[in-house]
């Protein structure tokens, strides 16, 4: 507890930090809920740094979007004429802007919360066997490079007594997708976003996407594919389980 | 003065296109231009290397002010490098405004009595959308009729490396073809290319599936329905 006081006030400077992307430590632990879980105030709770990442602020909201417009389309103008072209052409005198506004949409999960998404659609069902949500359409952008990412995503579960609205799990992976990503850090994420919200037995999350970067520049391989996986609870322990998700999603 | 030579370059294939358009051979006029072309495109190489490097610093502070501009921490450590490996990215996929069509054909163009469609199918190309600078890739099919001249096979594909500049897919298919035709003087040319729009997947419509289509029919293709039908059948088949 001290010591997630500590980096709490440590995080309040650096709030940006770990709040964007939830840094975690790599400990994933399934909290004890405040009974109603509702919106609180979440930076003066006591909570493990897995939680405050889950709760976090938004970073970003409309008006910033709105502020913060000009100068991102005035650095859009300064790369096009650093790559030799001409800004005044027909063809882009408005481009400063469109992709301004473009790039804004592409890290438009800096502006939304996952607890409002999610906070309506937990429900309360006896259901204990596998719910799969599958070929989910992804899409990123690389965080080295700045250049988009995009393929599927499949999320299986085993609920424990609350399920989630299906279209609930796409929106978890519409907020953590649309922002300056790691396919990694963006399959951990969507993992443990749906155990905090719905404490289920286990959660197996699979991405399987095509990198812009490796594809259009470096190594230029057209055809290939990264895949990465989390599991959690019952898919990390038992492999007949995971063996079931991973077999449904491949059919 | 540099941005006079980039829209030159961009703006060079609109004016062939007028020429081309009021000459009824289709290169008559484009042969005689097709020197002048050359000289001009030696000397008026928009960007070159040394130039690449040393606007590397003002490119990475353009992207340091847009990674702050969209609420990320520049100093995160994913993020530190992130400025210049963007700013490389970005040039590489740009670098087309080097290459002239000269240096990619030059040497390969052999003279040999075929006078049969010669297609080169299903090159992977890429490209950078200029309304929103996002990427948009799919395949080009070219076809020429040759003229006593035949080009290199991979030559074709390398004309890829032309077009790694700021584009829109109806121009680029003009350019390829236009690029073709002036290195080879063929009897014919047709680009057909097929690509998926990144800024209309990833924003805007977001339509998953769809793809835009657009080709450039010269010279025989143009004028024989028979000679496009047949360039038509060999690139749909599988």
């Amino acid at each position: 507890m001290e010591r997630s006081k500590q980096k709490q006030m440590n995080e309040s400077e650096n709030e940006a930090d770990s709040a964007i992307n939830g840094h975690f430590d790599g400990r994933v632990k399934i909290p004890g809920w405040s009974a109603g879980g509702a919106a609180g105030t979440p930076s003066t709770a006591p909570s493990s740094s897995v939680m405050e990442s889950w709760r976090e602020e938004r970073t970003r909201s409309l008006e910033d979007n709105e502020m913060s417009l000009p100068s991102i389309a005035a650095a859009y103008t300064t790369i096009l004429r650093g790559l030799g072209e001409d800004p005044q052409r027909q063809g882009l005198l408005k481009t400063p802007w469109r992709a301004a506004t473009a790039m804004q949409f592409f890290t438009k999960g800096y502006q939304e919360k996952i607890i409002d998404v999610l906070n309506d659609a937990i429900f309360d069902e006896d259901h204990d066997e596998m719910v799969i949500v599958k070929d989910i359409d992804m899409f990123s952008m690389c965080e080295h490079h700045l250049v988009p990412i995009f393929g599927r995503v499949h999320i299986g579960y085993l609920p424990n007594k609350r399920v989630l609205g299906l279209s609930k799990l796409a929106r978890i992976v519409e907020i953590y997708s649309r922002r300056l990503q790691v396919q990694e850090r963006l399959t951990k994420q969507i993992a443990v976003a749906i155990t905090e919200a719905l404490q289920p037995a286990g959660v197996g999350v699979v991405v399987e996407a095509t990198h812009m970067c490796m594809v259009m520049r470096g190594v230029q391989k057209m055809n290939s594919k990264t895949v990465t996986s989390t599991m959690l609870g019952v898919f990390r322990e038992d492999p007949k389980t995971r063996d079931e998700f991973l077999t449904l999603i491949r059919s | 003065m540099e941005y006079q030579k980039a829209a030159e370059l961009n703006g060079l294939c609109n004016g062939k296109i007028v020429t081309e358009y009021l000459c009824r051979n289709g290169f008559s006029e484009l042969t005689v231009d097709a020197k002048k072309v050359a000289v001009q495109h030696k000397n008026e190489t928009s960007r070159k290397e040394a130039e690449d490097e040393s606007r590397l610093p003002a490119l990475e502070e353009a992207y340091t002010t847009i990674l702050r501009g969209l609420g990320e921490n520049t100093d995160r450590q994913g993020l530190l490098k992130t400025p210049l490996r963007a700013a490389k990215a970005m040039q590489f996929l740009t670098k087309g405004y080097h290459e002239t069509i000269y240096d990619v054909l030059n040497d390969a163009i052999f003279d040999e009595d075929h006078e049969e469609l010669v297609i080169v199918k299903d090159i992977d190309m890429f490209s950078l959308c200029e309304h929103h600078l996002v990427p948009f890739f799919g395949k080009v099919h070219i076809g020429y009729l040759p003229s006593k001249k035949v080009v290199g096979l991979s030559k074709l594909a390398s004309i890829l490396l032309l077009i790694l500049f700021i584009a829109v897919q109806e121009r680029l298919t003009k350019q390829i073809a236009m690029a073709i035709s002036e290195a080879l003087q063929p009897v014919g040319v047709a680009v057909v290319i097929e690509a998926a729009h990144m800024c209309m997947v990833m924003r805007g419509v977001q339509k998953m599936n769809s793809r835009t289509v657009t080709s450039a029919m010269l010279g025989a293709f143009r004028e024989d329905p028979k000679a496009r039908e047949e360039f038509l059948a060999l690139t749909k088949s599988a």
